[in-house]
């Protein structure tokens, strides 16, 4: 049995799209690359620096640069999944300091360094797992409950290491600071976690779902995708990969010190998946677009030190590009076909 | 429009210029008066060099298949997109394009297909949005709810002004919808399918409610689907096809025949056909749900292979019903059995894994995901029962070609975000989704909600099968010509109460409608 109707044929789509299809001004190209609007203010960007101070494309200071925006990707990356399904993690870069104040703590005392990854990677799951717990079976806004908890995580951090620095000597100062074949392995770590993000995302029912869920809750549920367990797993998968994070930075600084992390690093991340065009409201989002994300926020911090921009100014400058950012974006999805 | 209306071969469907035709109405000074507009998206063209007038006191009705284009054309007329050739006349200024500020200001309003009420203010909120009475400069309630009320009750809405909008049924929001257009004083006023899923008695009183502003001078745009509706209401009628107009003539001159014919390029027949009897095992038996006083005492059998019809106003007990079998909400009391198995009440998973597929009226917002494409919301339910871990795009397209192809989904491009498809494909897009899953037992919620002639008769032709199938199905519907279309038995509820059942053999369509109407309490 066919049922088809014939007229309705979309004859049109094959036709020649010539007259009807004209742009009438150049920014409606724009859609037609994804992310080109943020790819094009990222290289003006670099030029103005590269121009304006020799030391920017030193392999010194871009081998820093990766290894500094390398710990915010992999944040951001976890949570450019959550947000895509509609959900919200403020507490990952808190998970990050707890995680590194911990880990730090242990290993001062002694501890060989797999344990120590073991036992923070899983306390990082866990903090996630919780906020999770609450998110799903409260009827509490995510970034409600997960601002609170950044704010309690910031604290426990402060009362991990008590108001001293922890040096952990050279014990994994390797993942820190090594390279291979003139990549950092934070990098590496970085783009893996990346890779295997965006993967998710695009390949597998797991990654769908998040953006059902992220679409639309009510009909993911009615649909038969498990809403609940899937949020918890993606709030345990960010809380996971907060921990990573955590002991990323740790090994770049070899000591934990209060105020390291935390929700300021955390507000980057936002802003870079943000800037990355991944919806707030969920239903849509890609590692591609936070991987500039990322680049973008990593590039201007370090063109305002090289240029040395009174630190001050350094905020305001962040602000500004994210709400550029911002409205670049827009632009780009209100003149895209279907929205 | 279940009829099988029979037109002579020689009647073609021949393009005529509004330009040519001599209004037959008194005014003989357009209002609006529009020129070849094109509009396309992402190179598909969705409107190719459509002419209209529209003359002041009178309803042009606008018909056409799902996807025609007729949404696309009153967007452009209300400023939501801007076309890409052709001009708009009115007020005696020739615009090239209209945001939706300027189409305000300029007197057209639009009440569009899918109703866009703040779901979390009051119904007096929503009528006045944008124009809330303040004193002292802060919003003066008590006038805000003497106007919004004073708003309906002119129109003869019987709506309570503070309630919460997102309570409100399909219809009721229609009507503030239509009463919030009015208030504002347009001099052209849209309505793009007002009645879609509105019982006979609330299209009756949008139907009176358009006539009383036409008698007022207002000229009305009246997008609907259903032929005898069009017939008695319109004074002139414009049939696009395929984003073109193929005719444009007073009412008068075109009878139902033609209209599908213009519409649809052939002949559409949907008749009763012979099913095989119903088997006698149970496939879908309620027990006495009861929710609140949505639903009372709620108690129905349907057989394997049986179709049987809820008929009730829209938004009356057979709405909850969705709720309660989807296992979105759990029942006061009752009992769900599918094949002759208990469903554990108030659990999408156990409903799901019963066999139980329910199909909701409201696609919107609980049907489809409208970020997500054409082929991914078509697999969205089955792909999760199968278990799949990987999700390929091209694996997808395949699995999802034959659904498409069954149900007559039709997009301008390859596989769009579902949201930009037109309503009536978004509709086939939501029962290919739920239909072709096994289902043990299937409920439908106003299946046709909102489908063109040709694809309505498609429709009931697929739940046909699918009942022939050995499927039970129980229907959940406002229009008595559907149910006699379509139905086995049906079971007439008021107010959450059930008031009469019938085998349809046994019952005419008059006595149906008089059923379903005595019943109601006053
Ligand atoms: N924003 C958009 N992006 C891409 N395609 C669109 C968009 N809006 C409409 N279309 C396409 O344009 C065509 C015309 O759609 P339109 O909504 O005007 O149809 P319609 O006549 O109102 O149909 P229905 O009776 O089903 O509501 C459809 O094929 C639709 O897919
Ligand atoms: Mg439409």
């Amino acid at each position: 049995m066919s049922l088809k109707t014939p007229s309705a044929a979309p004859d049109v789509a094959a036709g020649p799209p010539g007259d009807a299809g004209r742009p009438r001004s150049t920014y409606r190209r724009l859609p037609h690359i994804p992310h080109g609007g943020l790819l094009l203010v990222l290289v003006l960007v670099a030029v103005f620096t590269a121009v304006q101070a020799d030391a920017f494309t030193s392999s010194q200071n871009l081998l820093n640069v990766l290894r500094q925006v390398s710990v915010t990707a992999v944040i951001a990356a976890g949570l450019t999944l959550l947000m895509t399904a509609g959900g919200m993690d403020f507490s990952m870069g808190s998970n990050a300091a707890v995680t590194l104040c911990v880990a730090a703590q242990l290993l001062a005392r002694g501890w060989s360094t797999p344990a120590v990854v073991v036992v923070s990677l899983v306390l990082a799951t866990l903090i996630g797992l919780v906020n999770g717990l609450v998110v799903t079976y409260t009827r509490v806004a995510p970034f409600v409950a997960t601002l609170a908890s950044a704010m309690l995580l910031d604290g426990v951090a402060l009362l991990v290491l008590d108001g001293m620095s922890v040096t952990i000597g050279d014990k994994m100062s390797a993942l820190g600071n090594d390279e291979v074949a003139g990549v950092p392995y934070l990098t590496i770590v970085a783009l893996l976690v990346l890779a295997l993000t965006g993967v998710t995302m695009r390949f597998t029912t797991f990654g769908r779902d998040a953006f059902a869920m992220g679409g639309n809750e009510h009909v993911a549920r009615l649909s038969g995708i498990d809403v609940n367990g899937r949020k918890l797993a993606l709030y345990a998968l960010a809380g996971v990969l907060a921990g990573l994070a955590g002991l990323m930075l740790l090994s770049r600084l070899g000591a934990a010190a209060p105020n390291t992390a935390g929700l300021q690093t955390q507000l980057t991340a936002v802003a870079a998946v943000v800037i990355g065009g991944t919806s707030l409201a969920g239903g849509h989002g890609t590692v591609t677009g936070t991987v500039i994300g990322v680049v973008l926020l990593g590039v201007v911090g370090n063109a305002l030190n090289l240029l040395q921009v009174n630190s001050n100014y350094q905020l305001v400058v962040t602000g500004g590009v994210l709400l550029v950012a911002a409205i670049v974006n827009e632009f780009q999805r209100k003149s895209s076909p279907g929205h | 429009m279940t009829s099988s209306p029979t037109v002579p071969d020689t009647e073609k469907g021949t393009a005529v210029s509004p330009r040519r035709t001599a209004p037959a109405h008194p005014a003989p000074q357009a209002l609006v008066r529009v020129r070849g507009v094109t509009k396309s998206f992402g190179g598909a063209a969705a409107l190719k060099g459509v002419d209209l007038d529209l003359y002041p006191g009178e309803i042009h009705a606008l018909m056409g298949m799902n996807g025609a284009g007729k949404s696309t054309f009153v967007h452009v007329l209300s400023g939501v997109h801007q076309p890409d050739s052709g001009t708009l006349t009115l007020g005696g200024h020739e615009h090239t394009g209209l945001t939706v500020r300027r189409a305000r200001r300029l007197g057209i309003s639009s009440v569009p297909q899918r109703r866009e009420l703040a779901p979390g203010l009051t119904v007096a909120e929503n009528v006045l949005l944008g124009d809330l009475p303040t004193r002292y400069g802060t919003v003066h309630w008590k006038a805000v709810r003497e106007q919004a009320g004073r708003a309906l009750s002119g129109l003869g809405i019987d709506i309570d002004p503070d309630r919460i909008a997102g309570t409100l049924t399909v219809a009721e929001q229609t009507m503030v919808e239509v009463a919030r257009e009015v208030r504002r004083g347009g001099r052209v006023l849209i309505l793009d399918e007002p009645t879609a899923c509105l019982s006979a008695r609330d299209a009756d009183r949008v139907r009176d409610l358009v006539r009383t502003l036409r008698d007022e001078g207002v000229a009305v745009v009246y997008i609907s689907h259903y032929i005898d509706e069009v017939m008695s209401l319109a004074d002139r009628i414009t049939v696009l096809r395929d984003g073109a107009l193929v005719r444009s003539a007073p009412a008068a001159e075109l009878d139902a025949a033609a209209l599908v014919r213009g519409m649809v390029g052939r002949d559409v027949v949907s008749r009763r056909p012979a099913r095989p009897a119903p088997r006698s095992e149970s496939g879908l038996a309620v027990r006495s749900l009861s929710q609140g006083r949505a639903l009372r005492d709620f108690s129905v059998d349907v057989r394997k292979g049986e179709i049987v019809a809820v008929l009730g106003p829209a938004g009356d007990g057979q709405s909850r019903l969705f709720d309660l079998l989807s296992g979105r909400q759990r029942p006061d009391s009752g009992e769900i059995r599918v094949d002759g198995r208990p469903v554990p009440p108030g659990r999408i998973d156990a409903s799901l894994a019963g066999g139980l597929r329910c199909v909701t009226g409201d696609r919107r917002t609980l049907g489809l995901v409208q970020g997500l494409t054409v082929d991914e919301n078509l697999m969205l339910a089955g792909d999760r029962f199968a278990r799949r871990r990987l999700h390929r795009v091209r694996h997808l397209a395949r699995r999802a070609a034959p659904v498409r192809d069954t149900y007559g989904v039709v997009a301008l491009t390859g596989n769009p975000p579902v949201g930009t498809l037109s309503g009536g494909n978004q509709q086939k897009v939501l029962l290919g989704k739920w239909l072709e899953t096994a289902p043990v037992a299937c409920f439908l919620e106003d299946p046709t909600n909102g489908v063109d002639v040709a694809a309505m008769a498609d429709i009931h032709t697929l739940v046909d099968d699918l009942a022939a199938r050995g499927v039970a199905v129980l229907l959940a519907s406002s229009s008595p010509e559907e149910v006699m279309r379509l139905a086995d038995r049906v079971v007439v509820v008021s107010a959450g109460r059930t008031v009469a059942e019938h085998d349809i053999d046994a019952i005419t369509r008059d006595q149906l409608v008089t059923t379903a109407l005595g019943g109601q309490p006053q």
